[in-house]
């Protein structure tokens, strides 16, 4: 896009990305920085050795699996439908579920605080995956349904010509060629429910059911102001996601920018 | 909108014969279903009680619940926090948005120009991205803190009279607010910008380039208008993750000092949770939710209108 034709702009050009970038990564030096101070590496092994710690990261990593698990099957069933199958009146649906693409999560507070504690699912899983799935399924239907709507329809005509039911085109036509918006799916997801905050504060209360997004509270009360063994903790409790978007990079970017240029 | 037309012409399509939809598509209403019911299903009956719980005055545990109609709705008109939390949301949206569709183009041009290392800058400038600000929260609580980090470097550069206590400053608290939001989702922005830059044809740019436009003028005269549809896009999403805004303030200053980085996410949360006062805390949410819907309407329909 600019000119790099010459060393001595290629050079500047290099220096101004390397400056802007700078601030993003301060941050991010100085968290691994002050996870070290003090005792150094004793803070991970302070941290590690906590009982509880290991059960932060299974809920989380349930979470992660019960809200993929559903946003897939949602997703996958309903871009099929919605693209390649005759539904009376779509679009009012397509539309009704777009809408939901505003909500903001804090807006169900209430309403899922009075249901969840009247049908006892309170300080539960469940009361979090429920939820943070239903708020992701607008959409990861919207990503699906682009997709979905470039595979041309003759491929499925042609499977039913040669007598395969609705069922059995989805299942072998539709899902093999979904692979890589279906990548894109579970990684979008993966990343927001491990990172979900405001529901596991609030429907979550003892730590065994807490997820990682809770850790760094946990360890602010339990060592008061010591702050290197709390960086420690964010540190680990960052490291997945992280390791998960570097190894995943190319499904991650495609998903996102598939969604928001349509 | 439309007249009746539409209609006719769609029953002679059906009716006329080589159109290539002769054979009728199966349906597919219970393929749609689950998604539905479930998300769409879940999600306005979560509305739908809101609305109603908004015209009561009610602790969310008791079993007394007093109608009491539009009164929660009259009070948040009084109500001076509510205003604040409005005009820090406003405030919020033009700085993240500004800033972050400067810095977004930018980058994605950068990344398009043939520099070294580049998949490594984009791994850097994404990865707060995907780091929850839960995770990230601490450390700027630690940066900003009077024994932080910034505290630290402006003494280490002998500019220790501009020492402050970054956090307990209404504006620099504020400030930092936004700081920290456009650090986290500078990347989305980015990553948005960078696909759209890649569908500009490098032909333009070329022959712009001949005609003696430099680097500044192609990113003014091709690259901006190239990415509009993008920056339309990233208008709404801005405007609705502002009010939506909840992890950082509520992390890094819990809406304080004294409401100073409210926000309408924060205030919900507050009266509903701290204060028990779930029917008022309802009444903001059914404002906030139309906000949201609002907003996106007008910049959708304002941005198709530019267009032509």
């Amino acid at each position: 896009m600019f000119e790099t034709r010459r060393l001595r702009s290629r050079i500047g050009l290099q220096l101004l990305l390397s400056v802007l970038v700078l601030p993003f990564v301060f941050p991010l030096i100085a968290m691994v920085r002050g996870s070290l101070a003090g005792a150094g590496w004793g803070n991970y092994a302070t941290v590690l050795s906590l009982p509880l710690l290991p059960g932060f990261f299974v809920n989380s990593a349930l979470l992660s699996a019960a809200v993929i698990a559903i946003v897939l099957v949602c997703t996958l069933t309903a871009a099929f439908g919605f693209s390649k199958l005759h539904v009376p009146g779509k679009e009012i649906f397509f539309w009704m579920l777009l809408a939901c693409l505003t909500l903001p999560g804090v807006v169900l507070l209430a309403p899922l605080f009075a249901t969840i504690t009247r049908i006892g699912a309170y300080n539960t899983l469940w009361a979090v995956i429920l939820p943070v799935a239903a708020l992701q399924v607008p959409f990861t239907v919207l990503l699906a349904r682009n997709f979905v709507d470039g595979i041309p329809d003759a491929l499925m005509e042609s499977a039913r010509v040669d007598g395969a039911n609705v069922v059995r085109t989805f299942w072998h036509i539709l899902l093999p060629l979904t692979r890589p918006i279906m990548a894109a799916v579970v990684v979008l997801v993966f990343i927001n429910s491990w990172n979900e905050f405001l529901l596991p504060l609030l429907f979550l209360q003892t730590p065994d059911q807490q997820t990682v997004t809770l850790v760094p509270q946990f360890f602010v009360g339990m060592y008061n102001n010591d702050q290197t063994k709390v960086l420690a903790a964010a540190v680990l409790t960052g490291l997945p996601v992280v390791i998960a978007y570097v190894c995943l990079q190319r499904y991650f970017e495609r998903g996102l920018a598939a969604g928001a240029l349509k | 909108m439309t007249t009746t037309v539409p209609e006719t012409l769609a029953t002679t399509r059906t009716g006329s014969p080589g159109r290539r939809r002769g054979v009728r598509r199966p349906a597919g209403l219970p393929w749609i279903l689950p998604a539905l019911l479930f998300s769409a299903g879940l999600l306005y009956y979560c509305i739908g009680y809101t609305g109603y719980i908004s015209t009561l005055d009610w602790d969310g545990a008791a079993p007394i619940q007093q109608q009491v109609g539009a009164e929660n709705f009259v009070r948040m008109v009084q109500d001076p926090v509510f205003w604040g939390a409005l005009r820090n949301t406003a405030i919020f949206f033009v700085v993240t948005f500004s800033v972050q569709v400067a810095l977004g183009i930018v980058f994605a041009s950068l990344l398009h120009s043939r520099l070294w290392f580049k998949t490594f800058y984009k791994v850097l400038i994404f990865i707060p991205v995907v780091l929850a600000t839960a995770t990230a929260a601490p450390v700027f609580r630690q940066i900003y803190a009077p024994d932080g980090a910034l505290n630290e470097l402006l003494g280490a550069v002998g500019l220790a009279g501009l020492q402050q206590t970054w956090l307990a400053n209404g504006a620099f608290a504020l400030a930092i607010v936004i700081t920290v939001q456009i650090w986290h989702s500078t990347g989305v922005v980015f990553v948005l910008y960078y696909a759209a830059i890649g569908q500009i044809e490098p032909e333009v740019v070329e022959a712009a380039r001949i005609d003696g436009a430099g680097d500044l003028r192609i990113l003014v005269s091709i690259v901006w208008p190239g990415v509009r549809g993008t920056t339309i896009a990233i208008a709404i999403l801005s405007a609705i993750g502002s009010l939506k805004t909840f992890d950082v303030p509520f992390l890094i200053t819990s809406g304080g000092p004294s409401y100073a980085t409210e926000f309408l996410g924060t205030m919900i949360y507050r009266v509903s949770v701290a204060f028990s006062d779930v029917g008022y805390g309802a009444a903001l949410s059914v404002v906030l939710l139309l906000l949201a819907l609002v907003a996106a309407i007008i910049i959708n329909v304002g941005g198709r209108r530019g267009e032509r």
